[in-house]
């Protein structure tokens, strides 16, 4: 299994002087292709700094990130949303929906910078909606749907680029125990059967319990590595 | 498509804060209709004032005065000895010369044509100022006073007049009461250049104009003939010629105005000013061409004043010229003062808007959107809430104009007399008075009117307006957009972790 991430020594800190705070102290990671990977910690321990990190939205204080060998520190903000768009999906924990547009047009606006036809557009966003099998949702709004329908939405609108790796931050923090394991076996699958990359933030070790490999997160460093 | 189903829908979610937004701009937009449809208003009613004087802004009136030295005589112009001796026979002492009127206890009635405030010169000049670049067309006049004395033969007959003295005084003994004195002010027009002539076939206001070579026909002045109970179809005698009255004339405000318009072969030839006229009306081809025009015609006829229509705008007064000066200062100040805000207000607007978009915005680019994209939808938005701004201002706007004419304000008008000598005041039933030098030449209507204030807006006006809002619009939505667009994602999405 060749490496999609590598991390050394990787730090982040943010404000300065006295106020200065380090949110990851030095992290070191190797995270594999087609890995199902789960960050694991309370609130505050830094591990949705890291995802946010291995996510091309910021860049690292100090140390060495290399997404497919590509060093991220040394990228400007175009090349990161390029990243971005062409190789990362992102689910959040509050599904970050925007409520005015349907289901269809949510997952959509993912492909809003792809040089595309409206139609094909659209298109793609049904198969998708379809994969997470809410094609008789597509006309609904955000305020329609339950949260598990949400955030199946949101997943649908991470894969609408057919990214590499999927990064989900919380995904089950705001659903019930019930719609939390779905969502994970939903995760799951996408790992298993597209040979996707997925690495999920969660302070719940029963989500982390279906990952391959979970890393513990405290005080902004890595504690330790488990095998699943 | 994505894009504008997804600027709709956020007008749609945040409307309240749209609809401000487009009032802001509505309201400065609509003020920006307003103001300067009023100050259309404004100039259509000047022009309604000037109009029927300065045609489309291209005529000029030629003469030539003259001042009057301290002595009494005629002074200051270097004049030829020709033209010395012309403005003797025209003006000087003797021209009322009584002194062979007759026997004492005689009746006597003896008419002169005189003129003193502006000096004749060669009809042929018209044709020279008419061949100068610039110049459309040239009409002479003569404009002269006929003065009727008429009464008996003093006991002691009359003394000849005395130099500086405009007329003979009885003699010794004379019984001022045995005299009448009537003076009246005639212009000879060229009725073939009917247009251009003091009195204009739009200013009749009974029966007809001048014919071209017409026998003896005069039109006559509204007031003059009110004032002489003179109608169509009457006679006026000039001399010991009658003229049929072929039409009244109402002079225009601030216009050249006599009591009766003759052909001007006629007036030249019965006041024995053949070949002469005193005035020229000159029509220049464009109304910019009017300040270079006018310099030529000082420079090809000595002593030439030129009075265009600049210069008579300039002595029209009253409410009219009050409102379009407050126009022209406050309008703009307001104008300016209600963009700026407007522009302001849209621009915090939108930036407050961005701020409490923090997270959703953060979250399109952590999907990928690049950075112009973000600036487009911003811009996008607040580009749509600056054309229903400006959509609502062209409203507001069109609305204010069309209640300032339903509300049908009057302006007044007055027109000041021309520098020299003047006489003041109102004429009968407060109309205009005729003002003059003291032979009458010049004569100028003063007097004011009043003109109905409209507001009106065009085409071009609201589409000005409304590209304004855009632009407001787009400015409000740059900065939005930028604020947008620098944010980093991870900042924007802090809050999630």
């Amino acid at each position: 299994m060749s490496a999609l991430y590598e991390l050394h020594g990787v730090v982040k800190r943010y404000g300065s002087g006295d106020a200065q705070v380090t949110a990851v102290g030095g992290a070191d990671l190797i995270v594999g292709a087609g890995e199902f990977l789960a960050l694991v910690g309370p609130s505050g321990s830094g591990k949705t700094t890291l995802l946010q990190l291995l996510g091309a939205m910021d860049r690292p204080s100090a140390g060495r990130l290399a997404f497919e060998g590509r060093e991220l520190g040394g990228l400007g903000d175009g090349e990161l949303s390029r990243l971005r768009r062409e190789a990362i999906g992102f689910v959040f924990q509050q599904f970050n929906l925007i409520p005015t547009l349907t289901a269809e047009q949510n997952v959509a606006i993912a492909l809003a910078p792809v040089r595309m036809k409206a139609a094909a557009r659209r298109e793609r966003a049904r198969e998708l909606l379809g994969r997470v099998r809410l094609e008789h949702r597509l006309g609904n709004l955000p305020s329609q749907l339950s949260g598990g329908e949400q955030q199946r939405v949101a997943i649908a609108r991470a894969l609408a680029n057919r990214p590499r790796v999927l990064l989900a931050d919380e995904p089950t923090g705001n659903l019930d125990t019930a719609t939390g394991e779905e969502i994970v076996a939903l995760l799951r699958a996408l790992s298993a059967g597209e040979g996707l990359t997925v690495v999920l933030v969660t302070h719940d070790r029963a989500v982390a319990g279906a990952a391959d490999r979970v890393v513990e997160v405290r005080d902004g460093l890595l504690l330790e590595a488990v095998g699943a | 498509m994505v894009f504008l189903s997804y600027a709709w829908s956020e007008l749609r979610r945040r409307r309240g804060r749209t609809f401000l937004t487009a009032i802001g701009l509505g309201v400065g937009v609509g003020l920006v209709v307003a103001v300067n449809a009023l100050s259309a208003g404004l100039d259509e009613a000047q022009d309604q004032v000037l109009e029927p004087l300065t045609g489309v802004g291209t005529d000029m009136t030629v003469t030539r005065p003259l001042t009057r030295s301290e002595g009494g005589g005629f002074g200051g112009q270097n004049l030829s000895p020709k033209e010395r001796e012309q403005l003797r026979d025209e003006a000087g002492p003797g021209r009322l010369d009584l002194a062979g009127a007759g026997k004492p206890g005689e009746t006597f009635t003896r008419t002169n044509f005189v003129s003193a405030a502006q000096l004749s010169f060669d009809a042929d000049e018209v044709g020279r100022l008419a061949a100068l670049d610039g110049v459309a067309d040239a009409a002479g006049s003569l404009t002269l006073n006929a003065l009727t004395v008429s009464g008996t033969v003093p006991e002691g007959g009359f003394q000849p007049p005395q130099p500086g003295s405009p007329q003979a005084a009885p003699g010794p003994g004379a019984q001022r009461q045995s005299i009448d004195l009537d003076a009246m002010s005639v212009t000879g027009v060229d009725a073939s250049k009917a247009s251009l002539a003091p009195v204009t076939p739009s200013q009749i206001s009974d029966g007809r104009y001048l014919s071209e070579g017409s026998a003896r026909e005069a039109v006559v002045n509204v007031a003059y003939a009110r004032q002489h109970s003179i109608a169509v179809g009457d006679s006026v005698k000039l001399g010991s010629k009658a003229f049929e009255v072929v039409g009244l004339a109402q002079a225009p405000l601030g216009g050249t105005a006599s009591d009766v318009y003759v052909e001007l072969g006629r007036l030249q030839a019965i006041s024995g000013r053949k070949g002469r006229v005193n005035q020229v009306q000159v029509r220049a081809t464009d109304a910019d061409a009017v300040p270079a025009v006018a310099k030529a015609i000082e420079g090809t006829l000595e002593n030439a004043s030129v009075t265009t229509a600049a210069d008579l705008a300039q002595r029209i007064g009253g409410s009219l010229v009050d409102a379009k000066k407050l126009s022209a200062k406050l309008g703009t100040a307001l104008t300016i003062v209600a963009l700026v805000a407007a522009f302001l207000i849209a621009a915090l607007l939108t930036l407050s808007s961005v701020t409490k978009r923090v997270r959703e915005l953060g979250t399109l680019k952590a999907l990928g959107w690049p950075q112009r994209l973000v600036v487009r939808q911003v811009t996008g938005e607040s580009v749509a809430q600056g054309l229903l701004g400006g959509l609502l201002g062209a409203a507001i706007g069109v609305g204010a104009a069309a209640l300032v004419g339903a509300m049908g304000i009057t302006l007044e008008a007055s027109v000041a007399a021309a520098d020299g000598p003047r006489n003041q005041g109102a004429g009968p039933g407060g109309g205009p008075v005729i003002m003059g030098g003291p032979f009458g030449q010049g004569q100028v209507t003063s007097g004011s009117t009043d003109v109905v204030l409209g507001a009106p807006v065009d085409l071009t006006l609201l589409l000005i307006a409304i590209g304004l809002a855009v632009l407001g619009g787009l400015l409000a939505g740059g900065a939005g957009g930028l604020r947008a667009a620098r944010l980093r994602p991870a900042d924007a999405l802090r809050s999630i972790g």
